[in-house]
């Protein structure tokens, strides 16, 4: 008899904790959920509560610095959620919104703003920046998409490495001509500077970054991938193709790492680019955070990709906005939290804090013609000064999913390391298009 | 007090088990048949549309041929690895059994590897293949040497020497649990018909012991087919994809090309194909088993 009600003390002590852990959990989110209901009662009206998502992790602690000082001003709670990068961003996304607590603000690519312009992004055209900037996202008459930051890629140079060897100063558009950049390269060897160049063998950079420009810099990128897809296009005689390939040889001669150029590691390439054992590296100016870590010299900066053409191109970086954010409009999330969330764009675009959050403490170059940025790093610099005057080729987005993996990886890595010619790249990748699923847009 | 009614069952299976069935039912069971859900929707991972599209993900699937070269390259790398990471293992179990100095530490200093996380482990041995050991190797042969990563087998090879080295001490611990489990006895008994030391242990010893090899290599196979930690730090896939196994190519397909429905289905072959040679191995090993 005593064993029987020590086992039912037992169970029910088991049961009890195991109902306290589920009540718990329960009221845990459930306060997740409504957060917003308990801390507007909390603040006594003072304002809502505004969740973001920030994809770009590397200013994760400047956003959450810039959340405690917006909430002291405004009385908007802020709670920034740094994006875990072990997965995409849409997965992130995906997982809060089955869960009916989704983020007010999410940062993300500019290809995500079409998944889930349709369902769950705000309308954003009446709003007052949107004037400011050329750069926002459209989809179906909509204004969806805050241009956050611009980004552009172009060939990446240390002047002083190379005024020491030439004794003169280097002007980039003095070598826009691939024969001249081909003429700099052997002044550099012949001065003692073997291997000039660093190529990023990583395959976001040749598939994602080098590669497009094939598209980018076309006349009409939209149907020149379009006849890819459904196979019209020859990109064996398609100039820019020729031209830009052309340019890749020419770094891949020069490249320190040939013989193992697959194999390149992204920070040392920086390395000896910041400390000037290289001149040239192919990168964008996203490289200025690992640039930085290292004993960089003074004078580096970005200029156009060398081609022999006469279109132009030459005189142009490719870049364009690569972080949106985007409102959400579906009913978890209330319309205070809406109008704080608009509220928040406007602050960064139109007051004076705002911008300095987004210039001087993230060092991005903002997509809007309003704000000033004169305290950039070199690299920012240079793209904000081919931005302003008009000499930036846009990116293109609508490349399918996996083109950054299948093109770069398999097809661009085999010709970076010579083990794959020109008409072999060229029938690779019109195979790849084949079977390639397009970008609705 | 009746113990064999089905009440009474019931409560001491609650009781002792039931909470473990819940967080088991809800974190492998309720998304396992989730999943399954999925593979019939081609929903893009974000919308709450989720679209029916029948066998069409699994008709992807078949007809993605980098899928089954991922597939034709693990089964490669696992049969290979787990060959060495079972030999090794074994050899290691027998040395710091037989009583050498120190084995202690011997057994301790195996076991660390594993201790490490795959990912740390990677970028660890990266730094070797790239770094060290091209230096070292430049400096013998005085001439440009190729990282072992650099090449399409060098990486695979790479992943097979970093999976020994990871994978060799944790079984080596089941092996050791194994010696020490023939009894002195028998042992003794076959010295004193004249059995030598090597014969004493492929005649006595390993049979006696097939519980340990039904255990390891039933780790090692399940272990080898789903890798990705070690093959995400280490190579990534390069050179040219060459090195991308099945479950990384599965999660490029449905996280970084976005096709949720095909990465789905092709995961869900992959655990059919693990069940299937998991289950076998152990069937045939336990039908081996000596009871001494």
């Amino acid at each position: 008899m005593r064993r029987k009600i020590v086992s039912l003390v037992v169970g029910a002590a088991m049961a009890l904790s195991m109902v306290a852990c589920g009540t718990q959990g329960s009221e845990e989110s459930v306060a997740q959920n409504t957060a917003t209901a308990g801390e507007q009662v909390a603040d006594s009206g003072a304002g809502a509560s505004i969740s973001i998502l920030n994809s770009k992790t590397e200013i994760q602690t400047q956003f959450e610095e810039m959340a405690n000082e917006y909430e002291e001003k405004t009385g908007v709670h802020v709670e920034v959620y740094n994006a875990d990068t072990d997965t995409t961003v849409a997965s992130q996304i995906a997982t809060k919104y089955a869960s009916h607590d989704p983020y007010t603000l999410s940062m993300v690519d500019p290809k995500d703003i079409y998944a889930v312009a349709d369902e769950y992004a705000y309308d954003l055209t009446s709003e007052d920046w949107a004037k400011n900037t050329k750069l926002g996202i459209t989809v179906g008459g909509k204004l969806v998409g805050f241009p956050f930051c611009v980004e552009a890629r172009g060939i990446l140079y240390n002047a002083d490495a190379i005024e020491k060897i030439t004794g003169e100063k280097f002007d980039p558009t003095s070598v826009a001509k691939l024969d001249d950049f081909q003429k700099l390269l052997d002044k550099l060897v012949q001065g003692g500077m073997e291997k000039p160049v660093g190529i990023l063998s990583e395959y976001w950079s040749l598939g994602a970054h080098w590669f497009p420009m094939v598209y980018e810099e076309q006349q009409d990128p939209d149907a020149f991938v379009k006849s890819l897809l459904d196979g019209s296009g020859n990109l064996m005689e398609n100039e820019k193709f020729k031209s830009i390939m052309d340019s890749f040889d020419t770094l891949i001669k020069y490249n320190y790492a040939k013989g193992s150029a697959s194999n390149a590691d992204r920070e040392e390439t920086s390395m000896m680019l910041a400390e000037g054992q290289i001149a040239f590296m192919f990168g964008g100016n996203w490289d200025w955070s690992v640039i930085n870590q290292y004993d960089y010299t003074e004078h580096l900066g970005m200029m156009p990709v060398p081609q022999n053409t006469t279109d132009g191109s030459n005189f142009n970086i490719v870049g364009g906005a690569t972080k949106y954010f985007f409102v959400d409009s579906s009913s978890d999330t209330t319309d205070d939290q809406r109008k704080a969330a608009l509220d928040f764009l406007n602050w960064l675009v139109s007051d004076a804090d705002g911008n300095a959050f987004l210039t001087e403490k993230c060092a991005l170059v903002p997509a809007f013609e309003n704000i000033k940025a004169d305290k950039l790093d070199p690299l920012s610099l240079s793209v904000k000064t081919y931005a302003d005057a008009g000499n930036m080729i846009p990116t293109y987005n609508y490349l399918p999913d996996d083109h950054m993996t299948v093109v770069g990886q398999e097809i661009m890595q085999k010709y970076l390391d010579e083990a794959m010619d020109r008409g072999g790249l060229a029938d690779a990748v019109t195979e790849y298009f084949k079977s390639a699923t397009p970008i609705e847009h | 007090m009746k113990t064999n009614t089905l009440g009474y069952k019931l409560k001491q299976y609650l009781l002792f088990a039931g909470l473990t069935t819940i967080i088991f039912g809800s974190v492998v069971i309720v998304p396992f048949i989730y999943g399954l859900y999925l593979t019939f929707t081609s929903w893009n991972g974000v919308s709450r549309n989720k679209p029916f599209v029948g066998f069409q993900n699994y008709a992807n699937a078949f007809a993605d041929g980098g899928y089954w070269q991922s597939l034709g390259r693990t089964f490669f790398y696992s049969a290979i690895a787990v060959i060495l990471v079972n030999a090794v293992a074994f050899l290691i179990a027998y040395m710091v059994t037989s009583g050498v100095k120190g084995q202690n530490f011997f057994r301790a200093g195996f076991f660390v590897p594993n201790l490490i996380g795959g990912i740390v482990l990677g970028y660890v041995w990266k730094f070797v293949f790239n770094k060290a050991l091209v230096e070292l190797a430049g400096n013998i042969s005085s001439g440009h040497v190729k990282s072992l990563l650099a090449t399409e087998s060098g990486a695979i090879a790479a992943l097979i020497i970093v999976s020994v080295w990871q994978y060799a001490g944790y079984m080596m611990l089941i092996y050791v649990a194994g010696f020490m489990s023939v009894s002195e006895d028998v042992i003794e008994a076959a010295k004193i018909d004249g059995c030598t030391g090597r014969q004493s242990i492929i005649h006595i010893s390993i049979p006696l012991m097939t519980a340990s090899f039904v255990q390891c290599l039933f780790l090692t196979i399940t272990r080898c087919f789903m890798v990705y930690d070690v093959n995400l730090s280490l190579t990534n896939g390069d050179p040219y994809g060459s090195s991308a196994l099945a479950a990384m190519h599965v999660y490029n397909q449905a996280f970084v090309n976005k096709n949720y429905g095909t990465g789905q289905a092709e995961a869900l072959i992959l655990f059919v194909i693990c069940a299937v040679i998991g289950g076998i191995q152990v069937y045939v090993g336990k039908k081996g088993e000596v009871q001494a």
